[in-house]
Parts: structure tokens; sequence; C-alpha cells
């Protein structure tokens, strides 16, 4: 019979494993295709390498963040002191594991993305090198707007007062609630990364059209975090919704249901927001006189591809609030 | 990790409501509105043609934003809508930059401001519409593309709230986040300063100017 004190520190072990593990995956894409487009535009203007890799390698920093954020979350679980000595504390380290990695996943190969298009533009134009390094850092920061969200709601889970939820099905909730982030944010990182790219490319085409481009760029990759917003939505809720004490089986899956539903249902829309705005901008770069026109159908282009979004989160709050 | 759990509330019993007030919040959005109408004052006080520096910030985002409002809308609406797109900037921004300073707290951290920001927007965006196009085409915008979609596209509009003010929401609480565990870890002066100037700075100016354009295109999209 192990005592609660040993079921936190063991499950802290696998949510700081959970959170690295997972974290890595993304960065490191996201680092590579940084790096092989730097060896590709220094192959069109070889006597620029040392300023085409000073830009990597800033590119490359800003994508390795979003690793950083989960190594931060892994470190605080595997030497800080617990929060409470419930066993529901156990469940919340995997929660908020699970939390920052997944969600680590797309904001990583997101901002590599525009990382690498600022290293091809800037040797094919090396005179735009300003506004092409301006809009990289403006674009793969934002792209780390989805991996804040995870990190938020792996905070809540570390650091939150655990005495009012009951056990069960309050260890549903909680691992629900790092699923729904941990998961929707996965699609509007990369969708943001594709959306950046595209104005970084833009830019080092046309820089006449910058302020328009990013204007245009700013809009696509925030309505693009929607589908990230939805999952961090359904967390607060399944965290802070009064939770009746139950303990049948029902009651403690459907709050993972509604994790599921809401996380899984934001991936494909997260990215396909990313493929709208992404041809948008690219557009708005070419032609800048139909900023207007481009723009109004890309929100309602977008608004019909969240609807997929909308229909998980939909289920999500039937499972929550309704059942 | 006391300063994200506890929040200073002040509850009045009224007619037997319980009505709550967060006190910090409402203390610093008094702050925020006496900055800007101090600014405001310094700036036009005396409009000259070589400005004083209040006049000169003034006027570059006076200008900056009557471009943009006119990018969006038609030109007789720009002057009906532009105070309201310029002050709420620069409302969101100030309230962002104001966690900057040591012991101040964002209003922006407390979901109700960006919350009832996004609401106040909606009602704007449909208040227009309905005013220039007449109830009967906005209703029917509704029934776009066939009239069983109706509950989806209002399912929409609502989600358009909701995206809009978490969006701020998370992204400031989670700079303030950001900066609160890595002060704790480390004790450093040089870290936690840059954290402020991204998080607080850079994140705080994006996403001031991210929540009003997409106040103005809602609208812009309502009445075209």
């Amino acid at each position: 019979m192990m005592d609660s004190i040993t079921y936190i520190s063991a499950s802290s072990f696998i949510g700081a494993a959970m959170a690295m593990g997972l974290g890595a995956i993304g960065a490191a894409l996201g680092l590579g295709y940084a790096a092989g487009r730097a060896d590709e535009s220094m192959s069109y203007r070889p006597e620029m390498s040392g300023q085409l890799l000073k830009n990597m390698l800033i590119g490359q920093a800003i994508t390795e963040t979003a690793a950083i954020f989960a190594l931060v979350i892994a470190i605080i679980l595997l030497f800080a002191e617990p929060a409470s000595t419930s066993v529901l504390a156990s469940w919340s380290a995997i929660g908020a594991g699970l939390s920052i990695g997944l969600s680590a996943i797309g904001s990583g190969v997101g901002a590599g993305l525009p990382a690498g298009a600022a290293c091809v533009g800037m040797a094919r134009q090396p005179d735009n090198k300003g506004k092409i390094f301006t809009t990289m850092l403006i674009g793969s920061a934002i792209c780390q707007t989805p991996v804040i969200f995870g990190m938020v709601i792996s905070f809540l889970l570390l650091f939150m007062d655990l005495s009012d939820i009951p056990l069960y099905p309050g260890w549903a909730a909680i691992l629900g609630a790092g699923l729904a982030t941990g998961l929707a944010t996965i699609g509007s990182g990369i969708g943001n990364g594709l959306t950046s790219m595209e104005a970084v490319r833009g830019i080092a085409r046309n820089p006449d059209t910058s302020s328009d481009t990013s204007r245009v760029m700013l809009i696509g990759m925030s309505v693009g975090q929607s589908t990230a917003i939805y999952g961090f939505l359904v967390s607060l809720l399944l965290v802070f919704t009064g939770l009746e004490p139950s303990t049948t089986l029902a009651s403690s899956l459907k709050l993972i249901g509604a994790g599921l539903s809401s996380g899984f249902g934001g991936i494909g829309p997260g990215i396909g927001l990313g493929i709208v705005s992404a041809y948008a901008v690219k557009w708005v770069a070419r032609r800048p006189e139909a900023t207007g026109t481009l723009t109004r159908t890309m929100l309602v282009g977008m608004a019909v591809t969240e609807s997929t979004a909308i229909y998980g989160l939909i289920v999500a709050l039937l499972l929550v609030v309704v059942f | 990790m006391d300063e994200f759990t506890h929040i200073p509330q002040l509850t009045l019993q009224l007619f037997g409501f319980n009505l709550v007030f967060n006190t910090e919040t409402i203390t610093m959005t008094w702050v925020v509105m006496g900055i800007l109408i101090v600014f405001g004052f310094l700036a036009t006080r005396k409009i000259s043609f070589i400005p004083n520096p209040f006049q000169m910030v003034g006027e570059l985002l006076v200008k900056a934003f009557y471009d943009l409002t006119r990018d969006a809308l038609d030109e007789e609406m720009v002057k009906k809508y532009f105070p309201v797109i310029c002050s709420l900037f620069m409302f969101v921004l100030l309230c962002n930059w104001i966690g900057a300073i040591p012991k101040l707290g964002e209003p922006t951290k407390d979901l109700n401001t960006p919350l009832s920001l996004g609401i106040m927007g909606f009602f704007i965006a449909h208040y227009s519409g309905i005013k220039t196009k007449g109830f009967k085409k906005y209703a029917a915008g509704y029934c776009e593309p066939i009239f069983f979609m109706a509950p989806l596209n209002i399912i929409g509009e609502l989600a358009k709230v909701i995206s809009i003010s978490f969006r701020l929401y998370g992204n400031i609480v989670g700079g303030a986040i950001i900066i609160v565990v890595v002060s704790h870890l480390i004790y450093g002066l040089i870290l936690p300063p840059v954290l402020v100037f991204f998080f607080g700075i850079f994140v705080g100016g994006i996403q001031a100017f991210v929540f009003t354009m997409l106040t103005l295109v809602y609208i812009s999209l309502q009445v075209k």
C-alpha cells in the first residue's frame, strides 16, 4: 500500500518525462527546418554566410522557446515541493506535463517556419534585411502564444488549491484540462507558422507592402489561434466548474471526453485556418490594392473552416454542463 | 505563487444579492483612465504648429489609426467609428503596459476586463450592422448559405466574443505568470527585466493592436 506522497512523486516523474519528451518533438523539427533553409540560402549567396548564420541562430533561439518552457515545467515537477499532499496532486502533475508537452509541439514547428523563410529571403533580397528580420521576430513571437496557453494551464494545475475538488471525478477533470489545451494548441501553432512564413516570403519579395502584409498577418494569426482558445476555455471550465462527488465511471470519463473532443477537434481546424491566412497574406503581398477584399474573404473563409472546431467545443460543453 | 490564486475582492450585501468587486482591477482601471485623461489634456491643451511632445505622440496615434479605419470602412463611417477604435487601442495598450511598473497589475489580467471589452465590440458591430443594412437584411445574413445553418452562424458570432477576449486574457496572464515564476527561480537583474520587456511591452503592444483591429474588422464585416 503506497501513501499519497509516493504517488505524487511517482507521477511527477512521469509528468516531467512527458513534458520534456513531447515538448522536444516540435522544436526540434522547427530548428531543423530553419537550419536546412539557412544552408540553402548560403548556397545562393556564400558571401553573406556570416549574416545568414546570425539570423539562423536568432530564429532558432526563438524557436527553442517552446522547448524551454517544457523544460521549466519539467524542472519544477522534478524539484519543487508539491502544492498539496492529496492524491489529486499526482493527477495534476500528469495533466501539467501533458498540457505543456503537447502544446510545445505546434509552437515549436510553427516558429521554425518563418525563421527558415527569413534566411532564404535575406539571401535573395539583401537590401530588405531589416524588414525581413522584424517580420520574422514578430511572426515567431506570436507563434509562441499557443504554448503560452499550455503553460498557463500547467501552472494552474500545479499550483491551484485542490482542496475543494472531490477526488472522483476531480482526477478526470484535471487530466481532461491538460489534454484539452495541450491537443488544441498543436494545430494553431503549426497554422500560425504557415501564415508567418508566407508573410516573411511576401515581404522579401515586395518590401513596399510590408505594412499591409504584416497587418493581415497579425489578424490571420490571431484568428488562427481561436481553436487553441477553445481548448483553453474548456480547460478553465473543467478546472473551475463545481464538481459533484461521484464514483461512477461515466461521471469521470465524460470529463476526459470533453478534453479529448475539444483537443482533437482543434488540431485540424488550427492548421486549416493557418492555410487560409497563409494564402491571404501571400496575395496581399503581391496585390496590396486588393487588401480589403482579401481580408474580408479570409475572415469569412476562416469562420467556415473554424466550424468543425466549434462542433468539438459544443460536444465538450455538452459533456461538461449538460450530462 | 499566492499572486495568482488570491484575488483581492470586496463583497457587498445589497437587497439579498452579493455584489463582488475585484478591487485591484477597478483601481488599476481608474489609474489607466486617469493617465489617459491627463495625456489627452496635455496633448490638446496648447495645439500649435510646432507641437509639444504630447501633441506629437497624439498626432502620430490619431493619424495611424485614422488611416487604418479608413482602409476598413467607408468614408462617412470613418468619422463615426474612428474615436472608438483609437480610444480602445489606447486603453488596452496602457492596460497591458502598466504591469511593467513594479507593484502595479494589468487590469487585463482579470478576465472581466477583456470580456467586457469584447462584449462591447460585439454590440457595436451588430448595432451598426442593423443600422446600416436594416433589420431584415441583417437577419437574412444569418441564413447564409442556407436557412438551417442559422443556429451555427449564431454560435459562430458568439464564439468570436470568446476568442477575442480569451486571446488577450491568456497572453497577458501567461506573460505575468512566466515573469513571476522566473523571478522566483532566479534572483537575477537581467533576465526578469528582459522578460518584462518581451511579454509586457512587446506582446502587450501586439495584443492591443490585434484586439483593436479585430474589433474593427468585425464591424466592417457587419456593415459591408
